[in-house]
């Protein structure tokens, strides 16, 4: 992923997210909380803390959400696993989200969350 | 006055002593770049990088304290920003006991903690001045105030050595009980014993004896995480399990801290039913001295290796393999058996440096893409006997680490291999057919990129996009 592609997703979630966007850099990669974002009816919480990880070797940013993150069913949803990401626990979501670069990240942010609640 | 811990990694602090220590006309001053984590009920300060200044910035005129010209430190800013770093400026008065700023210090402190603020705002940043036997400061962390500072230091090397008030170290309640092992701790190391936490990860053949263990010694508190229940299958080498745990399908940690309670010699017992690294599990083992692992795959292992080098807390993992000789001789061995006992000590060798890590290790383990893909490696071969003979080494280094009763040096040299120096030892194999537990030793690599991101690293400093 190129740098400009990181500092346009930035920039594109700070218009939808304004001040609950925070980033870090560690090592090469660049992280960045979104400290609140709605997820899909039902599931709960409402609304989780949301981590992205940009990397400068992989196609495409990854999701993660507050560990004990649960769907309407009341259930973990399946191909999450928890992780240390910064020196904190973050559930991470395994499955294929689709996005290349150029592409709107809100879009990939709302395709994550729609993922997310529908991996029964 | 509030209160900061400062730890400083394997090597720099060998570093820090020397440039702040050193004799010449003028005080020195040491700049390090530090970051920060809350661990436990501590703010503490992380040491990642030290700077010096050249002899030539530093200003006649000082008489015997440190006056340098502003410019050398800008590459020291320039890093500290462009890594997110806080800025801390160090020297010594050398005495023993505490010191204290001078007029002077305090003056400088003044002018240079706001300078730095406003560069790096989401991290510490202060003056720490170092005596023989302890330090004080001034130091502001994130979002507070330049407060006075009680500065307790946590210096890793071949132990680790606190300068903490007295006034902290409870006493040991029964000291005659630990009569024989004082011969080898003596009266100090039990009290730093009791005054230790320790974190088990896993408490299987290979937890279970380092819980009792621990326990014997008489360490302050336990962190014991397993989030399994035991098991007919863990009857043979899970030491203390009866059959009644085994029918009533009780977690292994209400098993461990039942028998850290019966044996009685004062240790608190904390246990956390779930697997590294759900959060209950990290934050507990965050605010450990020194981390067990006794696991059985390389994924939880990374875990713990993240833990220790972010937030300088020395790791000692157990291992031990079973395999089946193929086509073994009539009369040869039919199995071999391989283990290895590594002490990690942040700031020397990691897993990643030595091999023990890779990627491609970890990709093996897996069967898709995340953690829910585990390979089942449940049925492997275990013996009681022979996780014991690591869990007693591993324990043996964490009596080091928190006593120093084989050598307390913080220079690198302290912790060579003897006979071959450019190696750091605690990379140990056991063979198990052999009967031999032998140190290769391993180095420190020098291109690490998990070492150079993560050492020190701390928790991560958020900031506003602007």
């Amino acid at each position: 992923m190129k740098p400009e592609t990181i500092e346009q997703a930035i920039r594109d979630l700070v218009s939808i997210y304004g001040d609950g966007v925070r980033v870090a850099r560690e090592g090469s990669r660049t992280l960045v909380r979104l400290a609140e974002v709605e997820m899909p009816p039902g599931c709960r919480p409402q609304t989780t803390a949301m981590l992205l990880v940009f990397d400068p070797d992989q196609p495409k940013p990854l999701p993660y959400v507050r560990p004990g993150q649960l769907l309407a069913n009341g259930r973990e949803p399946r191909s999450t696993s928890t992780q240390i990401v910064g020196g904190e626990s973050w559930m991470q979501f395994s499955f294929n989200i689709p996005w290349v670069e150029g592409q709107s990240i809100v879009r990939f942010v709302t395709a994550a969350r729609q993922r997310f609640a529908g991996n029964e | 006055m509030s209160e900061v811990e400062l730890r400083v990694p394997l090597g720099l602090g060998e570093t820090l002593r020397d440039v702040v220590f050193r004799r010449g006309r003028h005080e020195y001053v040491a700049l390090g770049l530090v970051s920060h984590a809350r661990l436990g009920d501590r703010d503490v300060i992380l040491l990642r990088q030290l700077l010096e200044i050249p002899e030539s910035a530093y200003r006649p005129e000082a008489g015997h304290g440190a006056a340098w010209n502003g410019a050398a430190m800008i590459p020291a800013i320039a890093e500290a920003v462009d890594l997110g770093l806080g800025i801390v400026v160090f020297h010594a008065h050398p005495h023993d006991g505490p010191p204290s700023l001078s007029g002077d210090d305090r003056g400088s402190a003044d002018r240079l903690i706001p300078m730095f603020r406003v560069r790096v705002p989401m991290r510490p940043h202060g003056s720490i001045v170092l005596s023989r036997t302890h330090a004080a400061g001034l130091v502001a962390m994130p979002g507070g105030a330049v407060v006075p500072t009680k500065t307790d230091v946590r210096w890793l090397g071949a132990s680790i050595i606190d300068w903490r008030p007295a006034e902290a170290a409870a006493d040991v309640p029964d000291l005659g009980s630990f009569a024989r092992q004082l011969l080898v701790v003596r009266d100090d190391g039990q009290r730093t014993l009791a005054n230790a936490r320790v974190g088990v990860v896993g408490l299987g053949g290979g937890g279970s004896h380092v819980a009792h263990q621990l326990a014997h010694l008489g360490v302050g508190e336990v962190i014991l995480v397993d989030a399994d229940r035991a098991s007919p299958t863990d009857r043979h080498r899970l030491l203390g399990l009866s059959r009644f745990d085994v029918w009533l399908r009780r977690r292994k940690t209400t098993v461990m801290r039942r028998i850290v309670r019966r044996i009685g010699m004062g240790t608190r017992c904390r246990t956390i039913g779930t697997r590294l690294p759900e959060p209950d599990a990290l934050e507990a083992l965050k605010a450990s001295d020194v981390v067990v692992g006794c696991l059985d795959n390389l994924h939880a292992r990374a875990d713990l290796q993240e833990l220790s080098w972010r937030f300088l807390i020395p790791y000692v993992d157990v291992g031990v393999n079973i395999r089946a000789i193929n086509d073994p001789g009539p009369d040869g061995p039919h199995v071999s058996i391989g283990g290895n006992v590594l002490t990690l000590i942040p700031g020397g060798f990691c897993m990643w440096c030595c091999g023990f890590l890779s990627k491609e290790k970890l990709d093996a383990e897996l069967a898709g893409p995340n953690r829910n893909y585990f390979e089942n490696r449940a049925g492997e071969a275990q013996v009681v006997s022979l996780n014991g003979v690591a869990a007693s080494q591993a324990v043996t280094e964490v009596l080091q680490l928190l006593t120093g009763f084989a050598g307390k040096g913080l220079r690198r040299v302290d912790v060579a291999l003897p006979h071959l120096p450019g190696l750091q030892r605690g990379f140990r194999k056991l063979d198990g057919v052999r009967g031999t537990l032998e140190d290769w030793g391993a180095a420190r690599r020098p291109g690490c990129t998990f070492c150079r991101s993560t050492l020190a690293a701390g928790v991560v400093a958020w900031a506003p996009v602007v």
